[in-house]
């Protein structure tokens, strides 16, 4: 079931929604609602506020890295995500914004292990 | 582990300060969409813009501002949306109310959706949730407001009230409204329960007992039985459709108690009531009844009572109708009857309750047991049907006349009464040639023995086993005859004999008589051949249950007379005197005066008379010793053979004395038996324990009395099987 998941995140043509990170070259990286919706409660809340973001299919951040989204985005729809001592911080503390709750335990237990 | 932490912290979320007024910007920035939104203006604003604003608030720990900043706005806000409602006039308003509500929800959850961190993060008991802070001010500027509750409750009720009276209301409306009060509910719908479902409860109490007080008086029990089960379908209906479901069983507990439980005591004694469908067979309305009773408390106890007693009060009336006492055939006919009917109303009404069927049970226990008559009645009814009752009837009908007999059987408490009984005419039947068919006789007792084991029925088949071996020997017999020598010198009578194992067969009175000389020559050429054979037998002659055949020679015509063997006896007289009186008949045959008078009653009162009695005497049916009687030569009939009853059908009341005897004599045997059972094993016992004990042992066969066990304990005293304790005479000490 993951691996066809992780099919679905390459394939262009049925993504529907954008996430737009804010830098001077902006870059854009496209997903499915459907699966965010069902995966992430700030997705959720989001489409369902039918604020400007639902409107235009697309959202802006303005806090949070590229490197960190596509990690966030393979989770959404794999459930893999890789920490170590590099990112675990960012991690933790950026997966608490987006309501990931499984992955900011995990980034704690591990970092509770480490101190 | 010695390995060195080398966690990376990224460089842009050092703790950073954040100035007031930067907070202060950010609060007026989410304040301001969130009037938008409780104006229903969201299109325009960017979620992740408010997120991160409320984000970034309790992230650098600002999230007092915001928490306290909303609970303001919401409490502006619904004091003016107060106003608003309150306004509005007649039914007005519980459509304003209602869109009010039902938009202020929607915003509720836009603005959680959009404080989703400050709610995750920052909200801790006893601090109210956002969603649930929204709900709560709703309530207090609102709902519970003395503007809107008790206007709103009315209304609602008064809906309530009116859709009872059969009018069409809002289903819809009345459903979101009401709901409105669980969902402002902080815990177990404690605003629901306290401001709407007490009261509610209070009117549905109130609507019903006025409903039902009046139509029960005016209806009859039936009308008034299909109006509570419409009343308690709508209720069901009206739960699902928009009350709060925890409200279920307590409505239906109200209604209940008002519709059912107040007027079970009328329902059952009303003239069109529980009595009269008993009585009328009235199965649906019963049915209906208990369905409704079941649902109340003590409910079915009532109906049970009442119907047990019906039971109890139609049997007594049967067992005590004179002509049923006169004519067992018909006691047991009517008893079986009702027993059916009565298993009809269990099935078709009662649901086969267990309870309902005990308790009429025990009142068939009770009826029947009421008086003596039942076990020879029983007795006597199977009797006649085993004699040829069956004839028209199939196996399957058959089947169920037994088991009902073998139903009735089991309420009798005096089984060895109705076993002594049996036994007799179940003898009769046998030596009579009467039984209609031995697999019929035979079915009867297997269904006895499966009732009460081996021990009640060994006697029974025991005589059965009499008569095939009797056969055997009366063979064996025939062909001892041919090749005796004596034979040649005896004119041929054809003796037919049946050998009965004494212990088998109930003991008839002792009778005795002189034979002739011709039969007692047979008979002492029988008792030589039989205990030849078996060795250490002895044969007691028993000459009053026998029969024989006669021949009877008239002037003109010759007739054969089926006579039991006294009255052959009585009849040979004439061989040798014209006139006899009943005092030489006796002399002539040595039986007794009350035999004498009992055969030769058959002969001159039937419908063919052999013998007359001179002079004619009319209407005197007394005999007296010095009677005389003389053979009636004119005899009209047109039968060859004429068959004679030995003695009246019935059996004579000294007969029916000589069965109860034998039963006391018997229990006197079971009672001694069950006492030395109880003692060998217990060793000691007080005489109380002991009168329990017995009883219950012997409540399976008869129910013994308390004197006859006393009785039998002083006997067993005397006979050194027991004795008293010195020290305390109420013990009994078993003797080994």
């Amino acid at each position: 079931l993951s691996q066809n998941f992780e099919d679905l995140l390459l394939d262009e043509n049925s993504k529907d929604f954008t996430i737009e990170i804010e830098s001077e070259k902006p870059i854009y990286l496209r997903c499915h609602k459907a699966i965010l919706n069902c995966r992430s409660d700030y997705f959720k809340a989001l489409f369902r506020s039918k604020m400007i973001e639902s409107q235009q299919g697309k959202v802006v951040l303005h806090d949070t890295s590229k490197e960190m989204m596509e990690k966030f985005l393979k989770y959404i729809y794999t459930g893999k995500i890789e920490i170590n001592e590099e990112n675990a911080v960012e991690i933790l503390i950026s997966s608490r914004k987006f309501c990931l709750d499984q992955i900011s335990e995990f980034a704690a237990k591990f970092i509770k292990q480490r101190i | 582990m010695s390995r060195k932490m080398i966690l990376r912290v990224p460089k842009f979320q050092e703790p950073k300060r954040m100035e007031k007024s930067e907070a202060q910007r950010l609060w007026l920035l989410l304040k301001d969409a969130i009037v938008e939104v409780q104006h229903m203006n969201a299109s325009t604003l960017s979620f992740e813009e408010l997120y991160r604003s409320s984000y970034s608030l309790v992230i650098a720990k600002r999230g007092d501002i915001l928490y306290t900043g909303l609970e303001e706005v919401n409490n502006h806000h619904t004091k003016n949306l107060l106003d608003k409602i309150a306004q509005a006039v007649d039914e007005r308003f519980l459509i304003e109310l209602n869109s009010q509500w039902q938009q202020y929800k929607l915003q509720q959850i836009m603005i959680h959706d959009i404080l989703m961190y400050l709610d995750r993060m920052y909200v801790k008991e006893p601090q109210l949730k956002v969603f649930d802070l929204g709900m709560f001010k709703w309530k207090q500027n609102v709902l519970i407001h003395s503007q809107i509750n008790d206007r709103l409750v009315r209304m609602l009720l008064g809906l309530i009230h009116m859709e009872r009276n059969g009018e069409v209301i809002d289903g819809a409306l009345m459903k979101s409204l009401i709901q409105m009060y669980v969902d402002v509910s902080l815990k177990e719908k404690e605003t629901y329960k306290q401001e709407f479902e007490e009261r509610f409860l209070l009117a549905t109490s109130h609507f019903y007992k006025s409903e039902s007080n009046l139509f029960i008086t005016n209806n009859s029990c039936g009308a008034y039985l299909k109006k509570v089960e419409i009343r308690l379908i709508e209720e069901e209906a009206r739960i699902k459709q928009y009350l709060d479901e925890s409200t279920g069983p307590k409505l239906i507990k109200a209604c209940e108690d008002e519709l059912i439980a107040n007027h079970m005591q009328t329902m059952i004694e009303m003239e069109t009531g529980c009595r009269t469908m008993i009585q009328n067979d009235r199965f649906n309305e019963l049915k209906l009844m208990y369905r409704l009773f079941q649902r109340v408390e003590n409910g079915l106890v009532h109906l049970k009572n009442e119907f047990a007693g019906y039971v109890r009060n139609e049997g007594h009336k049967i067992v005590n109708q004179p002509e049923n006492l006169k004519d067992p055939n018909a006691l047991i006919t009517s008893l079986i009857e009702i027993r059916n009917r009565f298993e009809k109303t269990l099935s078709q009404s009662f649901a086969n309750n267990r309870d309902f069927i005990n308790s009429v049970n025990t009142a068939f226990e009770s009826f029947l047991n009421e008086n003596d008559k039942l076990s020879e009645s029983l007795a006597l009814f199977i009797d006649k049907k085993l004699r040829g009752g069956f004839k028209d009837s199939n196996d399957q009908e058959i089947d169920v006349i037994m088991n009902k007999v073998i139903l009735l059987f089991r309420f009798l408490s005096d089984k060895d009464v109705f076993k002594k009984f049996y036994e007799h005419y179940l003898a009769k039947r046998l030596l009579s040639g009467r039984s209609f068919s031995e697999d019929l006789e035979r079915t009867m007792i297997s269904k006895f023995k499966q009732e009460c084991g081996n021990q009640f029925t060994s006697k029974m088949e025991g005589m059965f086993t009499d008569m095939r071996l009797s056969k055997d020997a009366l063979d064996g017999f025939k062909n001892y005859l041919q090749t005796s020598v004596e034979m040649g010198k005896l004119p041929k009578i054809d003796m037919s004999v049946r050998v009965l194992t004494q212990g088998f067969w109930p003991t008839f009175p002792p009778h005795s008589c002189t034979l002739p000389p011709l039969l007692s020559q047979y008979c002492d050429l029988f008792t030589k051949y039989y205990c030849h054979a078996h060795t250490g037998r002895r044969i007691i002659w028993q000459t009053n249950i026998g029969t024989a055949e006669v021949t009877f020679r008239l002037p003109k015509k010759t007739h054969v007379l089926a006579l039991s063997t006294y009255q052959m006896l009585i009849m040979l007289l004439f061989n040798d005197a014209e006139k006899l009186s009943l005092k030489q008949m006796a002399a002539g045959t040595s039986i007794s005066f009350m035999d004498i008078q009992r055969s030769v009653k058959p002969l001159y009162s039937g419908k063919y008379k052999v013998l007359k009695r001179t002079p004619a005497v009319e209407k005197s049916k007394e005999l007296s010793e010095n009677d005389i009687f003389e053979l009636n030569l004119n005899l009209k009939c047109k039968l060859h053979r004429i068959k004679f009853a030995a003695t009246s059908q019935t059996d004579s009341e000294p007969e029916r004395q000589h069965t109860r005897q034998r039963v006391d004599e018997d229990r006197k045997i079971e009672i001694d038996a069950a006492i030395v059972r109880i003692m060998k094993s217990r060793k000691a016992l007080i005489h109380n324990d002991l009168i329990v004990e017995c009883t219950k042992q012997l409540s399976s066969r008869f129910v013994p009395q308390t004197s006859m066990i006393k009785k039998r304990i002083e006997n067993l005293i005397e006979r050194e099987y027991l004795e008293r304790f010195p020290d305390d005479r109420r013990r009994y000490r078993y003797l080994a």
